[in-house]
């Protein structure tokens, strides 16, 4: 990387420089005539420029007379005028609204934003790229009104992305990624930097034309092309930072901790402490405590981890071809000590577009990505919470543990090892992952720019291999064998798309037209195993022995096997747009899907929609506005990602122990998901967009309705321990989206924006296939469904406070029977009796809240000063509900440390706490049931991404050429403001069992181009 | 130019239109890697058999909290551990919310819910057979793996729901059946299923050996008369399992839940679980962890201990100790250094015997050699240890290939005692002994003229920490004297909540 570098920078230092020149003039408004202060001029190419007086001079000197300048101003249209040896260049501006002449691209096409009746929100490289992460989708957080972002921490995985709500239950509730034509689940292996915009289709009409695959919302990604007729330029584009854990959470230290186990009561607590004081001594400093206080997050995070990422982009083109090449490196450590968790990606694309005959366009465009993770092993996390402070990391007295000497909590007498070195230290847990994509089109022009043909074939290669490896080891306890599970995955993903393309304009009249046919398999397999005991013991010295070699030994029959799948899809689609005059806009588009995933084989998928330019009516006369169109929408719209339904019983086979002989029997299975119906969304889609003052203030507003009808939901069955899918669930997402930006410049000199957007959003149940509730979630932890409610809404009873005495018991209302049989006490939790009846059960049970924010927004802020950009992006997320699935555990383990706010504020006496129950109370039935003590607000504020960039280069340096630069330093998550009592409140389900810390990020970045 | 332009469009259209439909086709494609009904070929008949193994998995592959929630209430254990809805349990302090109700719940009714999935499917097979009657036992096998079943969730909850086909929505209509009912209608179901099963012993079934036969429907009829108090009931099966001659007890009481009585003569329903001879790769094993130790110092190192969750009562150890017995305490029970400190405390046991020590005679010892407490268990329950060195080498999780015993030939012949001390009359086999068999192989002289103290008694040290058998022999006889804190609505647990939501036809407890 780095002779490129330097060759590089030789390469711009060879070529030589020429005279300068000397250019004055005057910058007028176009219409008005009037002075235009603090307009910019460059001279193209270069960093060189100037800013117009109050009079709206300048004066410049460029480097030769063949020199084109480049003059702008906020909300006006930029000109490019040639020098030609020119002294003198007067230039009149006029008002942009040609922001909205410019094309969006749309499913199969493109259309002009003024045409558009549908919201469709589009994010555009530059702001895609001030986010430094691996993958793009992350970038959008807070910045796209109705997109949910849910972070995630761990190396190399990609955001929960959500579109307006829950679509669907099934799944994750993802949107149709379309990657330059080719559909994808994710774009986590794509280089942030090739992308040259991400446009996400939130309403149905405009995601329509992708029928069966667009019911969570469709997202559109076009990567970097070259343009014609432009001279090749190298760009470089890299960071280099820092990750550091944010909001670590505290934990019980060990004077907490044993404080809380001897307040029990419990006699087997009060022996592990005592354990612990023979295995470790006493605390010098008070010697009521044992010596040992581990902190397990300061002991298993790393104080920082590096991130970095290079991208090296060659583009540009002449009268009949365009190129963009690409070459990037991205590399993320985690932030778990000792053990490799890390994501390392290399991303190789060229896009290259030829104009064969004057007829005939062809593209070829070739992405190649290889990825390497490294997993942080299951358990550290959960260790990492729940491990108790009273032992060290390492135990010399642990004397029969091998290879390390590390501390066993069962040598306390605990149950568990709980230090979480231990899964940090024998194992290792690595996907490996390719993927080859590529699109190939040929696009015929049979009437030219009338009638259009287009064929494209689309192709993706995916291979994921995945290599567990265990070590040997002893924990001075028990001796644990080695292992090793490989997979092997691939999948080969085709689609044929052949569309016909009209477009004709008669007079007032333009219609556009289109016309198409797809065909589309998915095919998937995977070959597993896992073998024990490996013929040469594993360790991190000896990787290149991992493989399961020794003939002596047996694979594991019952952990291996194979699986697979291929998917069909075919469509029909049309769409139809008609403009009168730019005034009256009407869209529609029909999409019939065909699939063999369900019982039903096929489903169509209308929409309509209207625009009215209200603006261009000859009564319009408000001055200040410059644009403004009503529009209205409804579509239809399928949900093909629910896994696929087999629709009647199958068999399985298991194996099982005759006479020590392993045999294989027949399980018959009844219980089967049966989806006869096609889950589908109606939606319905005003709107208003406008641009005022000049084009200096943007405003979009959309208001929704978005149904889901016959939505696959898990049913769970009596009796069994088997859940099936039906379709029995219809749901309403509404909500209103408004996005405003204002630019503007102060004084002339600073340039600034500043935007603001956020959403609503409503979830309710509206028909259960006949039933009032449907149950969700775990046993314990109730979900339910309740027409009415939100979807899974968090479902128990509603704490009031906690008892301090026994007269508060007596006077409470509860009945003596039920205070007896419940053995209430002070300390324990004071249940709202909901219906009076003076005993706490299930007809007391309420909505306790939902996992989907109510409220999410975002507002930015961008200036420009001279050579300095700066730029701040905030974003939040209000009323929604996190399940603290990590207090829970103590229901299913008495074993582990607890969360310090909890520990410090449990009840001891009259008036202690009317918050948490006491530390005998917590281990009680009563106060165990699922109830709002579990439940919390998971409401936030973040300081997302503040960015300072400083622009140099270009000129000369010891009278050579230097390339325009920029070095930018970003902070992304810096700050994040929240009440939850956890580490973090991105929890995707809303419940949180286990989280990888979000980090915030601190980088260093640098652009070059050439 | 034209032309080509012409020939190009043409071509590409064409081939659109003619391969458009051919994709179309591909909707028809079945899924793949899954084996569905509407493929079976049913008149494969050899498939039974594999439909009978299936429904073995599912009778051997008992989840680890429905033993102790079955067995915990008894004087005989201790609950010990993390578990809280065990603990408190035992302490008669039930919840509905537990998540261990709900768990056995759903544990043992998928079990019956899956075996009606395989009857059905074998009585499709059966039609398309000359020879229905191999079908027609393995359905009978089936009938008593569900018989047992029951058995075992109505002695939990009293009222139950009886499934009756292989549809859970089924019984969304359906009337909970009383405890009463539910006994009768396991008897009927044993009678109905016996017939068609083998009259050998479990261990000579030809296809599973350890399976199910005509004689482990007659020892679930008989426990099901029993609950009923049906004395009559109970002596006749009992008699017919003696009578078979097909059963002997087991010479050697500590070995036999150890390795030497895997498909012993004297077990009538056993779990079967093994390591297949390799010290690695496949295994099929019970989480016998839940009863291993804390802390101990196996004879074989690397051997796992366990949770330390099952600790045998000191009152069933000093009641073992004044009855004079040796092997049934010393299999029954292991000690811990602390266990036997803390039995000594206690009056009139400083002096012990011998046999009471922290190694057990394959040289496993209790509790670590640095002298640290134990703090759960200071007692475990033998019948649930393998010895390390009955391992197979290599493998080292505790209680590995070692089988689960659930009905043995000593409960047939203490049932029998029972019923007749009780009225009823037998041929066969007088309750002495029937009494003495069983004390004669503990080492013990016979008794004459055995009261129903003495049957309680005997079964008391021969079952202890096995299946709550004690629990349910205390309740039946309304000897609840002898559990702290037990009063008489506790004998049943509640149904778990998350039943009642789905079933609100679940009431009462």
């Amino acid at each position: 990387m780095r002779i490129l570098f330097l060759s590089v920078f030789m390469l711009t230092a060879i070529l030589g420089f020429s005279q300068s020149v000397g250019v004055s003039g005057t910058l007028t408004d176009a219409e008005t005539g009037e002075a235009l202060i603090g307009a910019t001029v460059v001279e193209k190419g270069t960093t060189n420029g100037t800013i117009t007086d109050i009079d709206g001079n300048y004066q410049l000197s460029v480097s030769n007379p063949d020199a084109a300048l480049i003059f702008s101003f906020v909300g006006y249209a930029s000109q490019e005028q040639a020098v030609n040896n020119r002294t003198t260049i007067n230039v009149a501006l006029s008002i942009d609204i040609e922001a909205l002449e410019e094309v969006v691209v749309v499913g199969y096409g493109t259309q002009r934003q003024k045409d558009l009746t549908s919201a469709i929100t589009t994010v555009k490289a530059d702001e895609i790229t001030k986010t430094p992460t691996s993958t793009a989708m992350q970038s959008l957080q807070g910045k796209v009104p109705g997109v949910q972002i849910v972070s995630s921490g761990a190396p190399g995985s990609g955001p929960t992305v959500r579109v307006r709500g829950v679509g669907t239950l099934e799944g994750d509730s993802k949107p149709l990624y379309v990657l330059d034509g080719m559909f994808v689940d994710n774009i986590d292996f794509l280089n942030p930097a090739d992308i040259e915009s991400i446009s996400v289709l939130k309403d149905a009409s405009a995601a329509a034309i992708y029928g069966v695959k667009a019911a969570n919302g469709v997202v559109l990604i076009e990567t970097k092309k070259g343009s014609y007729n432009q001279e090749a330029t190298v760009t470089y584009d890299g960071y280099w930072g820092l990750q550091v854990a944010q909001n670590v959470l505290e934990m019980a230290n060990t004077q907490q901790f044993v404080d809380y186990a001897l307040a029990t009561g419990a006699n087997a607590d009060a022996s592990f402490v005592n354990n612990a004081f023979q295995r470790y001594g006493r605390s010098r400093s008070n010697t009521n405590y044992p010596a040992v206080d581990t902190d397990w997050y300061d002991e298993v995070l790393k104080s920082y981890a590096p991130i970095q990422s290079h991208t090296l982009t060659a583009s540009g083109g002449s009268d009949n071809s365009r190129y963009s090449v690409s070459a990037g490196y991205f590399n993320q450590e985690g932030l778990v000590e000792e053990v490799k968790n890390s994501y390392e990606r290399y991303n190789f694309r060229t896009k290259i577009d030829l104009n064969v005959k004057e007829w005939l366009n062809l593209e070829g465009n070739v992405n190649i990505t290889q990825s390497e993770q490294h997993v942080a092993p299951g358990g550290v996390w959960f260790n990492t919470y729940f491990a108790v402070p009273l032992i060290p990391v390492y135990d010399e007295t642990n004397t029969n543990a091998t290879p390390y000497k590390l501390a066993n909590a069962q040598n306390l007498g605990y149950r568990g090892r709980q230090n979480p070195y231990f899964n940090m230290l024998y194992n290792d847990d690595q996907n490996k992952a390719a993927r080859i994509l590529g699109n190939f089109f040929a696009d015929i022009e049979l009437i030219p720019n009338t009638l259009s043909f287009k064929t494209s074939y689309n192709y993706t290669y995916n291979a994921l291999n995945i290599r567990n490896i265990n070590f040997e080891y002893n924990d001075g306890v028990s001796f644990n064998q080695s292992s090793l599970y490989k997979s092997n995955e691939t999948s080969f993903d085709q689609i044929w798309d052949n569309i016909l393309t009209y477009n004709q304009t008669f007079g007032s009249h333009s219609i556009s037209a289109m016309a198409g046919y797809s065909y589309r398999s998915e095919s998937f397999n995977k070959i597993f195993l896992q073998g024990d005991s490996l013929y040469v013991n594993p360790s991190f010295d000896n990787e290149e022995l991992w493989y399961y070699t020794n003939p002596g030994e047996e694979i594991t029959r019952t952990a291996s096997g194979d699986q697979g799948s291929t998917f069909y899809g075919t469509s029909y689609f049309g769409r139809l747009s008609y403009n009168y005059q730019d005034k009256y806009l009407v869209y529609g588009t029909l999409r019939r899907d065909g699939t063999n995933k369900f019982q039903k084989k096929w489903g169509t998928f209308p929409t309509v929609g209207a625009g009215w330019v209200v603006s261009e009516e000859s009564f319009f006369d408000l001055n200040f506005v410059d644009f403004l169109k009503l529009r209205g929408s409804w579509g239809k719209l399928g949900n093909a990602g629910v896994a696929a339904a087999v629709g009647q019983p199958t068999y399985q086979a298991n194996t099982l122990a005759v006479d020590d002989n392993l045999e294989t029997g027949v399980v018959a299975i009844k219980q089967y998901s049966y989806l006869d119906r096609w889950e589908t969304t109606v939606e319905t889609n005003v709107g208003v967009t406008t641009t005022l003052f000049k084009g200096r203030l943007s405003l979009d507003a959309d208001y929704y309705i978005r149904d889901t009808e016959d939505a696959v939901l898990t049913v769970i069955l009596p009796l069994v321990r088997a859940s099936v899918k039906r379709n029995a669930a219809s749901f309403r997402n509404k909500g209103f989206e408004f996005a405003a930006n204002w630019n503007n410049s102060i004084r002339n000199v600073i340039n600034y924006n500043v935007g603001i957007n956020f959403a609503t959003l409503n979830n309710e149940v509206t028909s259960l296939a006949g039933q009032q509730y449907l149950d969700g979630g775990s046993a314990e932890f109730r979900q339910r469904s309740i027409i009415g409610s939100p979807l899974e809404a968090f479902y128990g009873y509603e704490v009031e406070g906690v008892f301090q005495t026994t007269e508060e018991i007596a006077t409470s209302g509860l009945l003596d029977e039920f205070v007896t049989d419940s053995n209430i006490q002070p300390g324990d939790f004071k249940y709202k009796d909901q219906n009076g009846d003076g005993v706490i059960d299930d007809l007391d049970r309420v909505v306790l809240g939902s996992y989907l924010p109510k409220f999410t927004y975002g507002f930015n802020l961008g200036m420009n000063y001279k050579k300095f950009e700066f730029s701040a992006n905030f974003q939040g997320q209000a009323g929604h509900k996190i399940l603290n699935r990590k207090r829970g555990e103590i229901i299913f383990t008495t074993d582990a440390n607890l969360d310090a706010e909890l520990v410090d504020n449990l009840w001891d006496g009259a008036g202690s706490s009317n918050k948490y129950p006491s530390a005998a109370g917590l281990r009680k039935g009563y106060n165990q049931a699922m109830s709002d003590y579990f439940v919390e607000d998971g409401s936030y504020f973040r300081i997302q991404n503040i960015r300072v960039s400083y622009n140099f280069g270009g000129g000369t340096l010891f009278g050579k050429n230097m390339p325009d630069a920029k070095f930018t330093i970003t902070a992304e998550r810096p700050v994040t403001v929240f009440n939850y009592n956890g580490f973090n409140p991105e929890v995707a389900s809303g419940i949180d069992r286990q989280t990888y810390p979000i980090p915030a990020v601190y980088t260093a970045g640098l652009n070059l181009k050439f | 130019m034209k032309s080509y332009k012409f020939f190009t469009t043409v071509f590409l259209m064409a081939a659109v239109i003619f391969l458009a439909p051919s994709c179309d086709s591909a909707l028809d494609n079945p899924q793949e890697d899954t084996v569905v009904e509407s493929g079976i070929d049913y008149t494969n008949i050899s498939l039974r058999k594999e439909l009978i193994e299936g429904a073995y998995y599912t009778l051997y592959n008992l989840q680890w909290e429905t033993y102790p929630l079955l067995s915990v209430r008894g004087d005989d254990v201790n609950a010990k551990g993390d578990q809280e809805p065990l603990l408190e349990t035992e302490a008669f302090r039930y919840s509905r919310s537990f998540w261990m109700y709900n768990s056995t719940w759903l544990n043992l009714y998928s079990d019956i819910i899956n075996w009606h999935a395989a009857i059905e499917e074998i009585e499709k097979f059966n039609a398309n057979s000359n020879d229905p009657g191999v079908g027609q036992q393995y359905i009978a096998e089936i009938n008593v793996m569900q018989g047992y079943e029951l058995l075992l969730l109505a002695r939990l909850w009293g009222g139950i729901l009886i499934p009756t086909s292989s549809q859970a929505e089924d019984l969304y209509n359906s009337e909970v059946t009383s405890f009463e009912e539910t006994m009768a209608y396991i008897s009927n179901l044993m009678d109905e299923a016996m017939p068609s099963l083998l009259d050998v012993a479990p261990n000579q079934h030809p296809v599973v050996k350890g399976g199910i036969t005509r004689s482990t429907a007659l020892a679930i009829k008989a426990m099901a008369n029993l609950e009923m108090k049906n004395w009559q009931g109970v002596a006749d099966a009992t008699s017919q399992i003696i009578q078979s001659g097909q059963f002997s007890l087991f010479a050697d009481y500590y070995e036999l839940f150890k390795t030497p009585g895997k498909l012993a003569n004297e077990n009538i329903l056993e779990l079967q679980y093994s390591d297949f001879g390799q010290g690695s790769g496949d295994a099929v094993r019970y989480l016998h962890a839940f009863f291993g130790p804390n802390n101990w110092t196996p004879e074989v190192s690397g051997a796992s201990g366990g949770w330390g969750f099952w600790e045998p009562s000191m009152k069933y150890i000093k009641f073992m100790i004044d009855r004079g017995e040796t092997v049934r305490l010393e299999t029954s029970v292991n000690f811990t250094n602390e266990g036997i400190d803390s039995l000594q405390a206690q009056p009139g046991y400083s002096t012990l015997p011998t046999f009471i020590s922290n190694t057990t005679r394959d040289n496993d010892v209790w509790g670590t050699t640095d002298g640290s407490a134990n703090p759960r268990a200071i007692f475990s329950s033998g019948k649930h240890y393998l010895p390390s060195n009955q391992l197979i080498p290599g493998r080292t999780d505790y209680g590995s290939n070692k089988n689960f015993i659930c009905i043995r030939y000593a409960e047939v012949l203490l049932m029998h005692a029972e019923a007749l001390i009780n009225g009823a009359s037998s041929s066969v086999m007088s309750a002495d002994a029937a009494v003495n068999a069983v004390r004669s192989r503990a080492g013990l002289g016979n008794l004459s003229g055995v009261t129903l103290d003495n049957v309680l008694d005997e079964k008391f040290a021969e079952f202890g920490m096995e299946w709550g058998i004690r629990f349910y022999d205390l309740v039946r006889h309304g000897k609840t004297s002898e559990l702290t804190g037990y009063s008489d609505e506790d004998r049943f647990i509640p149904y778990p909540l998350q039943q009642i939501d789905l079933l609100p036809q679940l009431e009462g407890n």
